[in-house]
């Protein structure tokens, strides 16, 4: 476990010696804190003051106010809880599914490989959006029918890579070791092949975030996300965009929010998989010196 | 190739059938489901009963299903619970609008994205590859639905060049207005997939011109274009040729949120209204034909390969 952090350690600092995915971690770091922390702030998202309704951004509203003169800016932060709810829920349903499925399609390679990539497949092969849609139009529209459908639509990503990962892995000397001494297929699986596919499996999860957060804001924008009057990103564009002559920065403000918050899971998500692709051909000694 | 296709079209029967009958499923799952809608909110518990039996939900779900796939066979997928117009109609109405805007944004991702991808596989790691490389990764990572919004702003409310919200109007029937109407749907569909165009075929030509092929081409002196664009260019499109089929759900899915932000009348707003108004018949139907159409995709792209690559053979 020690092992594991500091590897995990030594990634993070490799990460922060970039600028583009070190100014990513600390937007994303604000977010959180705000999420977290809503509550301290002198701001209320429900509160309703229908005069001062539509006002552009001012030195009391940072952000503007909406249809309903609540604060935009308030919502913003209290969206960034809905949004990271929804992205850290569903990352988790996702790995609690996907990952399990994943090692034991890759430790037997056997009929139990079969069936589940086949299931696997089907998922893969359902757009997105579409699933999530209906089952959404079965579930109800709900925080948990969100999380649910965006968490499903994670699933194949984690499969595929811990299959891939434990199939590399499950004929090497340290494993064949465990298995001579007896160690049975299920401590195999998670006290000796889970550690060693941790990484991947963690930059998966990061990459899986950015695409759960676009995913939440796009139901919400189409009426069919996290029921209001729960503040969300994607409900705010919903209804700013009805507002777009009146009061501009309603559905502009929320929405550079969504897509930086996107932008920069994308961006740490792409330099961790870099670093350890390099650290892959390195450790090959492939292709050193492959720069033209 | 005539033999691989129709047997690929017959593979895709099954799948079809497990598809419709997993939506049939689901549907069926939901309390009240479609009764609670025929019946209307507040239906008394002999009205309830009155629909359940004169609609024939009191039977076993399986044979509700072959009664329903038995007419879809036929063409007939029933009626709108709302509009109460024949579903395949409905569809039939959207389909063209959805598959004109589809092909407007496809020719803007290509006009886009082919030449970002050459401009910084030309030269990895330069300036002009990682301005390039950043535009692709603002096109994947920025909502459709925001840059949406953002471009009506500018064009709608700000110049009032184009209008805000888009009609749908045949391309053959009057193109002027066709244009005005999908030049903003089709820009933002088209620079979400030219940032998936731009950043695999940059990979993937960055791949082949470390092959030996490209520095015996070199050596034997052919000019640099004809190795871009005539060597290199055909080797690498074959994945990303994989990759843009792969693309396609997402394709999809941006589709509908596209057409949602321009009020643009395709099939995924007939989707959504159909989500929203709680339609069983009309949401079935939707999901089927959706399904169809990227299964067809993908079959096309398939064949796409073996035009592409001569070595690919199809039995």
């Amino acid at each position: 476990m020690t092992e594991t952090l500091a590897a995990l350690g030594s990634l993070l600092r490799r990460l922060l010696a970039r600028r583009g995915p070190a100014l990513s971690l600390v937007f994303l770091t604000l977010v959180a804190l705000a999420a977290t922390f809503a509550g301290l702030l002198p701001l209320d998202p429900l509160a309703q003051s229908i005069a001062d309704s539509l006002k552009p951004p001012s030195a009391e509203s940072w952000f503007g106010t909406d249809e309903l003169g609540r604060d935009i800016l308030a919502r913003v932060v209290y969206g960034a809880r809905t949004s990271l709810i929804t992205a850290f829920g569903a990352v988790l349903i996702a790995a609690l599914v996907g990952i399990p499925v994943g090692l034991i399609a890759g430790f037997y390679g056997d009929w139990r490989d079969s069936l589940l990539m086949r299931c696997i497949d089907v998922l893969l092969a359902l757009p997105n959006i579409l699933f999530a849609m209906a089952l959404i139009a079965v579930l109800g529209r709900s925080q948990g029918a969100a999380l649910i459908a965006v968490g499903i639509a994670g699933i194949p990503g984690f499969a595929r890579i811990a299959r891939a990962q434990v199939m590399a892995l499950r004929q090497l000397d340290f494993v064949m070791a465990v298995r001579s001494f007896g160690g049975r297929p299920g401590y195999i699986m998670v006290r000796t092949l889970l550690p060693n596919i941790l990484s991947p499996l963690v930059v998966q999860a990061i990459v899986l975030a950015s695409i759960a957060i676009l995913l939440e804001a796009a139901l919400a924008f189409l009426g069919v996300g996290v029921p209001p009057p729960t503040p969300s990103w994607g409900e705010m564009l919903r209804t700013g965009k009805s507002y777009l002559y009146e009061a501009p920065s309603y559905a502009v403000l929320p929405g550079l929010v969504l897509t930086l918050t996107i932008l920069s899971f994308d961006t740490i998500g792409r330099a961790l998989t870099a670093i350890l692709d390099r650290d892959e051909t390195d450790a090959s000694g492939a292709t050193i010196g492959g720069r033209r | 190739m005539t033999a691989y296709v129709l047997r690929r079209l017959a593979q895709m029967l099954p799948v079809l059938l497990i598809a419709s009958f997993a939506i049939f499923a689901m549907i069926y799952a939901v309390p009240g489901g479609p009764v609670a809608v025929i019946a209307g909110e507040n239906a008394t518990a002999e009205e309830v009963a009155e629909v359940t039996r004169r609609f024939g939900f009191d039977r076993p779900m399986v044979v509700q299903y072959a009664d329903w796939l038995g007419r879809a066979l036929t063409g007939d997928f029933g009626l709108s619970l709302h509009s109460r117009q024949p579903v395949l109609q409905l569809i039939g109405e959207r389909l063209p609008a959805t598959l004109q805007l589809a092909l407007c944004a496809i020719i803007v991702a290509l006009v886009i994205g082919i030449p970002v991808a050459i401009a910084s596989a030309v030269r990895p790691n330069s300036w002009l590859d990682r301005v390039l490389s950043g535009w692709s990764a603002l096109a994947l990572g920025v909502p459709t639905f925001w840059l949406g919004i953002l471009l009506i702003l500018l064009f709608a409310v700000e110049l009032r060049w184009l209008p805000s919200a888009s009609r749908y109007v045949p391309l053959w029937q009057a193109p002027l207005d066709a244009v005005r109407s999908l030049v903003l749907p089709a820009l933002t569909l088209g620079v979400y997939v030219s940032g998936v165009l731009g950043r695999f075929l940059r990979a993937s030509l960055i791949g082949e011109a470390r092959a030996d092929y490209v520095r015996t081409a070199r050596a034997k002196g052919v000019p640099e274009k004809r190795i871009v664009g005539l060597h290199i260019m055909r080797n690498a499109l074959l994945p990303f040729v994989t990759i843009v089929g792969l693309m396609m759900a997402h394709f999809i899915g941006g589709a509908v949120v596209t057409e949602a932000v321009f009020t643009y009348p395709g099939l995924g707003r007939l989707l959504i209204q159909a989500i929203t108004t709680r339609d069983y018949p009309l949401i079935q139907g939707c999901i089927l034909v959706i399904l169809i159409a990227y299964m067809l995709i993908n079959l096309a792209v398939d064949m796409l390969y073996a035009w592409i690559d001569p070595r690919i053979e199809y039995r």
